[in-house]
């Protein structure tokens, strides 16, 4: 650790730059035998800056963070300064595990309570957090009941109680919707005047175009300043829409779950045909993977949709392999022991050719990975693998949930083409996702927005005709 | 006493979610499957895997009253305090087999053994409690047989699919504690 | 697949600390809890001369159990069930004369379940939860808040996997679990993946626990 010896050159070092924290060519690897996750970084962070630090998942950015707030098992190269009696503050990627308690008083206490804080010091301390963060609730208020924004903003005062000098924010933007990034940026404009310096990771660093000062992306374990450079598509065509063959259709219809309030409502028919690439585009939290689920016949407490989906009304079973659907955090649905097992499971099932699994592997070029367990794959890799055993059926219709989601430039283009492959081969693909796909190859868009759902017409049109 | 159950915090969490899964998972079949001595099956393997995965005696006990007082608090089953003792005894039984047969046999047959200890202890609740309640002894061993045999086939089942898990999850660096072999 | 418990969970458990306008309430649970432990121990132990005593406190917890809508045929349809079991082994083994002794040790089970229902009926889940964590160490007190907080994340994970490997076409649908040999199936494709993610979501949930200084000391102090 950076205590010892270090920390004297430490202290000096850090009062003579001034900086609260600086990596001086530190590099990591999680095991000997493994290659390095971080070669060589560099980074200084002052008071009232805020970095962000972008890159795709599996690039190292988490284990950057884990670096800093010293929670690393093992030893690293290279220089790492902290200032004397730093306090670090980080929020968390997955806000299920830092809620523990039930109210927002409670849940802020927590960090003060383990501190062994007087219980009639903690009010005050609380109140001034929830206050830092715009937070004007009462402290005895459910956090169930807040908005995405503003339960971001309680796990930010949970970590502000404790008056750090550094925060750092894992994946923000994921976890909110557009007007909880609005309120997320006035939060740290604040806090960067107030003098807290900010690290932010995300791979979607253009959100915070406001606040950043300084931008980084990692690529290769390296951490290069600057942004990196937007990802292109190959220019490759989707297959021909076959205007005759209709896999789904859509009445005009309201999404809402049983007893609530509408999500989004359709107003025009809506239709999805063979070969046909369509996005379906809205803002986090506005019920697109619910809609995708339903449209697979998975999700529950949804009030029923005038939708035939091949013909047939969406039940779980009813469609064998003629449908597929990818959530998110598709590693997930892995489990056997090898790749090969993996893409074969669903032939087997569907008593399909299981000479189908090598040969899309090979396509991939994923077939050297064959023999791997699918645990040990890197994130893109895995991320083939699970959408390779649902494309390995050639179903019909497949629904993808954000199936972009943290992957590089080379996984992003691995996908398409796989996708582009299947659409020429007469699969229908609907895939959801934050941003217009203008640039892609897409053959229609739907789009959600102030909850109605429109579709582009223009295929739309030709279909009717 | 202590010292048995000063896990890791992560292990205790792991042990704490197993548990209460196991809770989950059998309110959820409750309705599905009418067959009694079904809850043996999720019991054992959850019981057993919390051994696998955190690897020290104690763990199944910890995870055995954890579910207890879940299932006291969700109100799962006939609810009530008996329910601590309906989780919590055939665990602690599971784990002194456990010290008794560590090393000993291969880990499928450990698991077999240390599953129907806890079967055994789970038949013989109810047997003791029958005779408290002034059955006679032929009746309530009848009773202790019938249960025997229908929680013992379901305890075995699940015994028998511990092991692979284990591996598979071991196979792929899943696990952190090596001491289960 | 849903679960009854999903709906307690997020009001759960809060370590020792949720006395969030809670004191009457409180007092009340502890109370139920140590009478439902003692009517349900006396159910056992008690002598047979005593046992009207102990039918008639029963019947009143059913009467209030009732009235405050628990659903007594819960424990009806079990109580039926012992009692055909264990009434025709009574015949089969001892012959007529025996019956009703063998109805008596049917009535002592019952009675041993009764006030457990009560519970159930008249107390919220989390109030006694509240009361449990008074008795338990911090530790495990905030790994019962944390398993029940987490316990409407980890159905849902359940949930979606289960789906997913169902469409994939997975020998798992309720029609194919009828049959055990489909068993490992749904061991292998939902309870595996499964305990991978339980075993990330522990150590990050222990990570977030730990950078909040949780357990830095033996003794906390607790938000009123």
């Amino acid at each position: 650790m950076w205590y010892g010896t270090d920390r004297f050159r430490a202290y000096l070092g850090c009062l003579l730059l001034m900086s609260l924290l600086e990596l001086d060519k530190v590099s990591y690897r999680y095991r000997c035998d493994e290659a390095l996750v971080l070669q060589e970084i560099n980074l200084k962070v002052n008071r009232g800056e805020c970095h962000c630090i972008s890159g795709p998942t599996g690039s190292g950015k988490s284990t950057l963070i884990k670096l800093i707030m010293g929670v690393l098992s093992r030893p690293w190269e290279g220089n790492f300064h902290i200032a004397d009696g730093l306090v670090l503050g980080l929020v968390m990627q997955d806000p299920n595990v830092q809620f523990i308690r039930q109210s927002v008083g409670a849940e802020i206490a927590f960090a003060l309570e383990n501190l062994c804080v007087p219980t009639e010091l903690m009010r005050g301390k609380v109140q001034s957090a929830l206050r830092k963060v715009g937070l004007f609730v009462s402290l005895d208020m459910p956090i169930e009941q807040l908005s995405l924004g503003q339960k971001y903003r309680v796990m930010i005062a949970s970590q502000l109680v404790s008056e750090p000098d550094i925060l750092l924010l894992d994946e923000p933007w994921a976890q909110l919707d557009n007007a909880g990034v609005e309120e997320l940026l006035l939060v740290l404009s604040e806090l960067k005047e107030g003098g807290v310096a900010i690290v932010l990771v995300d791979h979607n660093p253009n959100a915070f175009v406001d606040v950043v000062d300084h931008y980084y992306f990692i690529k290769a374990g390296e951490l290069i300043a600057g942004c990196p450079t937007p990802v292109v598509v190959d220019n490759i065509q989707a297959g021909l829409v076959q205007f005759d063959v209709c896999v789904m259709q859509i009445k005009p219809f309201e999404f809402r779950f049983s007893n609530q309030d509408p999500l989004f409502k359709s107003m025009q028919p809506l239709k999805l045909y063979s070969g046909e690439i369509v996005s379906l585009v809205g803002d986090n939290g506005t019920g697109k993977s619910s809609f995708l689920k339903s449209l697979a016949g998975i999700q529950s407490d949804i009030n029923e949709l005038p939708l035939l989906v091949l013909g047939k009304q969406a039940k779980v079973g009813a469609f064998g392999a003629d449908l597929g659907l990818l959530l998110q955090r598709p590693n997930r649905q892995l489990f056997e022991s090898s790749v090969l097992e993996e893409v074969q499971f669903s032939l087997k099932r569907f008593e399909l050719p299981l000479f189908w699994a090598e040969q899309l592997l090979d396509e991939l070029g994923l077939l050297h990975l064959k023999d791997h367990s699918p645990h040990t794959l890197s994130y893109g890799q895995q991320h083939m693998v699970a959408l390779a055993s649902l494309a390995v059926i050639k179903p019909k219709v497949l629904l993808l949930d954000d199936p972009f989601a943290g992957l590089d430039g080379e996984y992003l283009n691995r996908v398409w083409h796989l996708l582009t492959k299947l659409s020429r081969g007469g699969c229908a693909i609907l895939l959801s996702g934050h941003r217009q796909m203008l640039t892609l190859p897409v053959t229609g868009h739907w789009l959600i927005h102030d909850g109605v759902l429109c579709s582009d017409g223009e295929n739309q049109a030709l279909g009717a005709a | 006493m202590r010292k048995v159950f000063n896990f890791s915090l992560q292990d205790a969490l792991f042990i704490g979610f197993c548990a209460t899964l196991l809770v989950a998972l059998k309110s959820m079949l409750r309705l599905k499957l009418g067959v009694a001595g079904h809850s043996m099956f999720l019991m054992t393997f959850f019981y057993l895997i919390c051994y696998g995965v955190v690897g020290r005696v104690g763990s199944i006990t910890a995870c055995g009253f954890l579910s207890g007082l879940v299932a006291m608090m969700l109100s799962v089953g006939k609810g009530g305090p008996l329910i601590l003792i309906k989780f919590g005894l055939p665990a602690l039984a599971m784990d002194l087999s456990m010290m008794l047969f560590a090393g000993l046999l291969t880990l499928k047959w450990r698991c077999v053994v240390v599953g129907l200890v806890g079967c055994f202890a789970w038949a013989a609740k109810v047997w003791v409690e029958n005779l408290l309640m002034g059955m006679t002894i032929q009746v309530a061993l009848v009773q202790f047989g019938l249960s025997m045999l229908r929680g013992g086939a379901f305890t075995l089942l699940a015994a028998l699919m511990v092991p692979p898990v284990l591996n598979r999850l071991r196979a792929h660096d899943l696990l952190f504690n090596e001491e289960i072999k | 697949m849903k679960t009854s418990g999903g709906r307690h969970c997020r009001n759960s458990v809060n370590g020792a600390n949720t006395v969030i306008k809670s004191g009457k309430g409180i007092g009340w649970t502890a109370t139920g809890l140590i009478l439902a432990l003692v009517l349900s121990s006396a159910a056992f132990f008690i002598a047979t001369q005593y046992l009207f005593g102990l039918i008639i406190c029963n019947l009143g917890l059913i009467i209030h159990g009732v009235y405050r809508r628990g659903d007594f045929w819960v424990i009806g349809r079990v109580f039926l069930a012992q009692l055909v079991i264990t009434l025709s082994l009574y015949y089969l083994m001892h012959g007529k004369d025996q019956l009703l002794e063998g109805a008596t040790v049917v009535l002592r089970v019952l009675m041993a379940f009764i006030p457990g229902w009560w519970l159930s009926v008249t107390c919220r889940p989390e109030k006694i939860g509240e009361v449990l964590t008074w008795i338990l160490p911090a530790k495990w007190a905030f790994v019962i808040a944390a398993s029940l907080s987490l316990l409407p994340t980890m159905t849902r994970e359940v949930r979606e996997i289960y789906q997913i490997q169902c469409l994939r076409g997975a020998r798992i649908t309720p029609k194919a679990l009828k049959d055990p040999r489909n068993w490992s199936e749904l061991i292998h494709c939902v309870i595996f993946p499964l305990l991978i993610q339980l075993l990330k979501l522990s150590k990050q949930t222990a990570m977030a626990a730990q950078l909040r200084h949780f357990g830095k000391h033996k003794k906390t102090t607790h938000w009123r």
